[in-house]
């Protein structure tokens, strides 16, 4: 044998317990899962049924397959609002405005909410957002009496999540553009002002662009997590009320766990599959793009 | 892509550890050894994880261990809602453990007719045992003539009500719906939230459905339409049970009760700010807990059952509520051994301690009187054995799609989304897919 096809074969066999596992654990259950969303089955049924696309017919024809989709959708544009937009404002703000000594202060205080559990936080906006609690006794100090059970009415409660998860969020995504921030190194700024440039315009002309691959990073990660998200739903509503909450992760675990509809839940998990998946690449393709520009 | 590789590397290890610490040991043997000494591992799994039951659960089964030196119990506490996944999940891994908790109702009929419930008739048809237990609770387990489940306690449904607030209004207890509609207004009149209610799990709204059902429908009408195979919903009762509760909750109690939990609720009963709550009588331990109740409650307040409803076309006087109970796993290897632990666990010693240090009624006889409960458990014992019917919640008695469909709609139609027809639309739709894939 040649050394080194013996050395490939050897560098084969050093990747193979770690190809086995992923194979086993991470394709093999998406294959299944595949397999599965053509199936009528449950934990109680020992046999199950072959029905072709019937779950996808199903699914397709469920108002609350839609509700959670745009639930996920209004999820992802107001994170990404938040979370990408005005953290960035927020990150250039508290490096450009902020007194040094204020920056540090300032910077804890945002973080905070990020390191609390999300079970916590949950059970802390259930009782903040009750009809007699914190939330609207703030609005009665603006002068807005309310009675709203924010997160026990169709019109609000998705929202009153979302808002509860930018809040918890938003010093997270601050703190990753602060350290971009600070790899801009400072000539740029002291260029564009000498060019006459005030902040706002030092903002868009140099710090945006200097930021450019962090916000992207930033927007998929984003999106992605906004599809995914199902902690914050559980820890609050859990769909309710009469499912207006429900979000694609929520629903796929009630129809499978709740409603005992396994083939259902497979297709709902083919639906995030795909999204999470198309995300991926494109975060995939971005990164090749920008690797031939350099 | 390295740090991809090694991510998935590290979770698909964890994956693999966590399978094989969850992956219970049945490997035990059932020895009668000629002596009908029990030897083995069993596992055993209850939804009280806290303390104050599951001490009394640990002493059970420490107290059974010394006296079988040869047994091993694997015991875990999940909570009331995890637990309803959790078994789920379990049996579709094929891990369900000996001894597990079962709602009475089809939740406990998918086990059964999955084969996942060992047929117990045998250990209770005439024996001291099966003869021990009351039959109302007993029955709540009972399939196609066959025992499958082991009741550990009663429950049911009543009003506990302010003695101050009714006094202070100048009503008393109701004897019939008409009066305690009319109950509402002076206790308003008189500062009270007249009925405290927090629906922000759903299953609160669904213990007033599963009752004003059986108020408002024939028992015949009702049982055929919550067996998954039968399903048709047709009968006006229906409506007319969401709409009385509708229009209850709308005149007695505060809105924006979706966004309310059960427990801010009865707070708002025990603080002096509302009149009633509608309650499980296995609540009563919260509502005497000394650490969590103000002293001027503790003295002050009483219960009374559902008022009936006046010609109405179901059972008068029927109670909503059912036992908790276990089911043993219908494919263990141990199942003689899981039969002797439940036998232990109900025995009239254990159901004693059961109802001395938690309150709980007991379906054993005589353990009320041996554990001298308190007035409350002994009035709540004798409105159970009294009622013509007990009710089973209807979120555990029908078809979990169905149960889904009524918790969405009732939530719904608490915030005035949805009407009382739309409601029992969307619930004949999910009985009729049931009744299809059942039939």
């Amino acid at each position: 044998m040649k050394p080194n096809t013996v050395r490939r074969t050897v560098g084969y066999l050093w990747i193979l317990p770690a190809l086995l596992l992923l194979l086993v654990f991470v394709y093999y259950p998406i294959v299944e899962n595949f397999r599965l969303s053509v199936y009528k089955w449950n934990a109680f049924q020992p046999e199950p049924k072959f029905v072709g696309l019937g779950n996808y017919e199903r699914v397709l024809a469920d108002p609350v397959f839609w509700t959670s989709i745009g639930n996920n959708v209004g999820y992802a544009v107001v994170s990404v609002v938040f979370q990408v937009g005005i953290a960035l404002i927020l990150a250039a703000v508290l490096e450009g405005v902020v007194a040094p000594r204020l920056r540090g202060f300032l910077r804890t205080i945002y973080f905070i909410p990020a390191t609390i559990s999300i079970t916590i936080v949950g059970l802390l906006f259930r009782i903040i957002y009750q009809p007699d609690g914190l939330f609207n006794s703030f609005l009665a100090l603006l002068g807005v009496h309310s009675t709203t059970a924010w997160l026990g009415e169709r019109e609000t409660a998705i929202w009153s999540v979302i808002a509860m998860s930018q809040w918890q969020n938003l010093g997270y995504t601050t703190m990753l553009f602060v350290v971009a921030i600070q790899r801009i190194p400072r000539e740029f700024y002291d260029a564009a002002a000498v060019d006459g440039a005030g902040p706002v315009r030092s903002f868009f002309a140099v710090t945006v662009p200097m930021v450019r691959e962090m916000t992207t990073l930033l927007m998929i990660v984003t999106i992605s997590g906004a599809f995914l998200v199902f902690n914050e739903i559980m820890a609050t509503t859990a769909g309710s009320p009469g499912n207006s909450s429900q979000v694609l992760g929520t629903w796929l675990y009630q129809s499978a766990f709740k409603n005992d509809d396994m083939g259902y839940a497979a297709v709902v998990a083919v639906v995030i599959f795909v999204i999470t998946f198309t995300a991926a690449l494109l975060q995939l393709g971005y990164g090749r793009l920008r690797r031939v520009e350099q | 892509m390295k740090r991809i590789i090694g991510i998935a590397l590290a979770l698909a290890l964890a994956a693999f550890a966590a399978g094989c610490g969850t992956n219970p040991d049945n490997g035990g043997s059932t020895d009668g050894g000629g002596t009908g000494e029990l030897t083995g591992k069993i596992s055993f799994l209850e939804k009280w994880p806290d303390p104050q039951y599951k001490v009394i659960f640990d002493k059970i089964v420490a107290d059974y261990i010394a006296a079988h030196p040869g047994v091993e119990i694997d015991h875990q506490a999940v909570g009331d809602q995890p637990i309803k996944d959790q078994l789920r999940v379990l049996t579709s891994a094929d891990e369900l453990p000996d001894i597990f908790f079962a709602w009475p109702g089809d939740f406990a009929k998918k086990f059964i007719r999955g084969g996942f419930a060992a047929d117990l008739s045998e250990y209770l048809n005439g024996t001291e045992w099966g003869d021990s237990l009351a039959e109302s609770a007993l029955g709540a387990y009972k399939y196609d003539g066959k025992y499958y489940g082991i009741p550990i306690n009663m429950n049911a449904k009543v009003f506990a009500y302010s003695k101050s607030a009714f006094s202070k209004a100048g009503v008393q207890p109701p004897t019939n719906y008409e009066e305690l509609l009319a109950s509402c207004e002076p206790l308003k009149a008189s500062g009270y939230t007249p009925i405290a209610f927090g629906n922000q799990y759903g299953w609160p709204a669904i213990h007033y459905i599963t009752q004003l059902n059986a108020e408002y429908v024939a028992a015949d009408v009702r049982n055929a339409d919550y067996d998954p195979a039968g399903g048709a919903f047709v009968d006006p009762g229906y409506e007319k049970a969401l709409q009385t509760f509708k229009d209850l909750i709308d005149k007695c109690s505060k809105p924006g009760s979706n966004g309310i939990s059960h427990e801010t609720a009865q707070a708002e009963l025990t603080n002096g700010k509302a009149g009633m709550q509608y309650v499980e009588v296995l609540e009563f331990v919260s509502l005497t807990n000394t650490e969590t109740v103000p002293e001027s409650w503790l003295n002050d307040w009483d219960f009374f059952a559902f008022p009936p409803i006046a010609g109405a076309a179901g059972t008068p006087g029927a109670i909503t509520g059912a036992p908790d109970g276990f089911l043993v796993n219908g494919k263990s290897q141990n199942i003689a051994l899981a039969v002797d632990f439940l036998k232990f666990m109900t025995s009239k010693d254990n159901a004693a301690l059961i109802v001395k240090d938690i309150g709980w009624p007991s379906p054993v006889a005589g353990s009320a009187e041996l554990a001298q409960a308190t007035p409350e458990v002994q009035k709540a014992v004798t409105m159970m054995s009294a009622a013509p019917e007990m009710a089973i919640w209807l979120d555990t008695e029908t078809h979990a799609e169905v149960a889904q469909a009524y918790l969405a709609g009732v939530e719904s139609l608490l915030n005035q989304d949805l009407t009382p027809a739309q409601v029992m639309d969307s619930v004949r739709a999910a009985a009729a897919k049931v009744k299809a894939e059942n039939s």
